[in-house]
């Protein structure tokens, strides 16, 4: 199976170059979020009368804003690099490797979570010094808590960029949907205890307990470490079906490659 | 250049269409193609002929899973495109009309090197490497590699569009509308090039176009489609023979009496007469090579003098509106 190394290999490298000559862009795109996440930090202290602001909460939002900007660059790089390749005409060729469009895919996924973990590493050094709060970095705990978290964005990438396939303009769905992120992650799980299956909110309160509390991922209760595994294969296995509904719909209407 | 192809084709037809249909759903269904069957030889350089919404587009994109077909049966190489699609796009590459094909944000060498990739095809591997070079001179990029494609006009974008198909060195390639949009030097240039790839590398070509120059240049046998369906099936020599034998241009002085006109019309409701400068110029197709005769004879007995006839010397465009207008009337 030497095929899907060269096709793996190949599309790293397009990534590689595109982000370079898209470095402007990318270098503001966090620019943009550093002073998003500046706003919401002062607002917060002006909020709170001027009082310092509990440590817990800046803590808490910190780790927050920086799932939640992982997963809108996940949840993008999947719905809209379906509508890009559409409207550069490009999409169509990346349907004829022989090995499926979903490999294809899946390399640009694999490439473009590397950036994503960069890009948001440099999010949260820059936020964690910004705010003077260095919270715990436990690589062990976070990897998996944070992957299956970023799982059930996946789902919902997949199925959003299923409808990007054959409606091609959601342009202001696309933007909705990024909002709603802010809002599953906002419920708090000990009021509204159902939340806990909608998505990122469980992985929210988890990567919070590491990262804020010094937690170790084999303390958390096992029906937590459930619910996040549960939450995330469900919602991806619902976003690929959905993606695969829509290829099919998008093959019989002819809209595959139309923009 | 010695091309070995990736995937040796095991079977002597490369494609076989076979009672395709495509009906595209929404309120007013559309039919785009009904009842297609054809098949071409590997090797074969074919062309698939007609005018905007023929149905040339959607039997390409059927055949590479594209677009699901209604129903009938595609196969490359024997493999079926609903049942195993990834040997069916082993053996093929396309370049899809409409669409850039390519990205501009990459240089010439990029995009090559990206698209070969996607089958198997790697830069890294010295003997592609070659390839993807003697393709790029051949097709007179080997100055551009490092250009993005951005900055390349539009014929030489769609000249990297078609080396970028070419360099998946799939022994079925189809190039729909390869000339479009195309100044007349670099779509001259096409022709000469696609043909001799062919010929070299041994490749099947399947080359949709309502350019019938590029055509006729280009392909042996075409494949001629109206309104989704096929109207004829030959190879270009047979088309053109068939109405090289039985056209004529005929130039009279003065205005036809109006009993010759109806008995030209009579021959050919078709028939086209002009009168111009005083001098008559009747051109119209002969059922049979007697009704020649049957003409003279009518015309002397007109009182007409013929001064020249010449036999038109028809080329595909003639033959393909001719096809086109007999299937219409027969409609």
């Amino acid at each position: 199976m030497k095929h899907w190394r060269t096709v793996f290999a190949a599309v790293l490298y397009r990534d590689l170059v595109m982000f370079q000559r898209y470095a402007f862009n990318t270098v503001s795109g966090l620019i943009t979020l550093y002073i998003v996440f500046l706003l919401i930090f002062f607002g917060i202290s002006k909020f709170d009368g001027g009082a310092v602001v509990s440590a817990s909460t800046v803590e808490s939002m910190i780790v927050g804003y920086v799932l939640w900007s992982m997963s809108i660059a996940v949840y993008s790089e999947l719905a809209w690099s379906i509508t890009n390749e559409a409207q550069v005409g490009t999409l169509e060729q990346l349907y004829l490797c022989p090995l499926g469009f979903g490999f294809v895919n899946a390399c640009h996924l694999v490439s473009s979570l590397l950036t994503n973990v960069l890009f948001n590493a440099v999010l949260l050094l820059a936020a964690m010094a910004t705010t003077g709060r260095w919270l715990l970095i436990d690589l062990v705990s976070l990897t998996p808590v944070v992957l299956l978290t970023l799982g059930g964005v996946y789902g919902i990438g997949f199925a959003v960029g299923g409808l990007a396939l054959v409606y091609k303009r959601i342009q202001g769905f696309f933007q909705i949907v990024q909002f709603i992120f802010v809002g599953f992650m906002m419920v708090p799980l000990d009021v509204v205890p159902w939340a806990r299956w909608l998505p990122l909110a469980m992985g929210n309160e988890l990567a919070r307990r590491i990262m804020v509390g010094g937690q170790r991922v084999w303390h958390f209760p096992v029906g937590d470490l459930v619910t996040l595994v549960v939450t995330a294969a469900v919602y991806l296995a619902l976003g690929v079906v959905a993606f695969r509904v829509a290829e099919r719909v998008a093959r019989n209407r002819g809209t595959l490659g139309q923009y | 250049m010695g091309a070995a192809i990736s995937v040796t084709p095991s079977a002597s037809v490369a494609l076989e269409v076979s009672g395709l249909h495509k009906v595209f759903p929404g309120k007013r269904p559309v039919h785009a193609v009904t009842d297609v069957t054809f098949c071409v030889p590997a090797g074969d350089v074919i062309g698939l002929l007609g005018p905007n919404g023929a149905g040339k587009t959607t039997i390409i994109k059927c055949v590479l899973g594209l677009v699901r077909a209604t129903s009938g049966v595609t196969r490359v190489f024997g493999a079926e495109t609903s049942n195993h699609p990834g040997r069916v796009l082993s053996s093929a590459a396309a370049v899809l009309e409409g669409a850039r094909n390519t990205y501009w944000r990459l240089t010439v060498w990029e995009n090559v090197c990206f698209f070969a990739s996607l089958h198997g095809v790697s830069a890294r591997d010295p003997a592609h490497r070659r390839y993807f070079e003697g393709l790029l001179a051949r097709f007179g990029l080997e100055g551009r590699l490092k250009t993005p494609v951005r900055e390349l006009s539009t014929g030489l974008k769609q000249k990297v569009a078609v080396v970028s198909a070419l360099a998946r060195r799939t022994p079925l390639v189809f190039l729909d509308e390869p000339t479009l949009g195309l100044d007349v030097e670099t779509a001259y240039e096409l022709r000469r090039l696609l043909p001799e790839l062919a010929r070299d590398e041994g490749r099947t070509l399947v080359i949709s176009s309502h350019d019938m120059h590029v055509v006729q240049a280009v392909c042996r046998r075409v494949v001629i489609m109206s309104g989704g369906r096929v109207i004829a099936d030959d190879e270009v020599a047979n088309l053109l023979a068939l109405f090289r034998s039985r056209r004529y241009r005929l130039s009279m002085p003065g205005a036809l009496p109006g009993d010759a006109v109806a008995g030209v019309r009579s021959l050919d409701a078709a028939a086209r007469i002009e009168v111009e400068d005083g001098v008559t110029k009747l051109e119209l197709q002969l059922p049979a090579a007697a009704a020649l005769y049957r003409l003279m004879d009518l015309l002397r007995d007109a009182g007409v003098v013929v001064e020249t006839i010449v036999q038109s010397e028809p080329d595909l465009e003639h033959a393909f509106l001719e096809l086109v207008r007999r299937e219409r009337e027969r409609q």
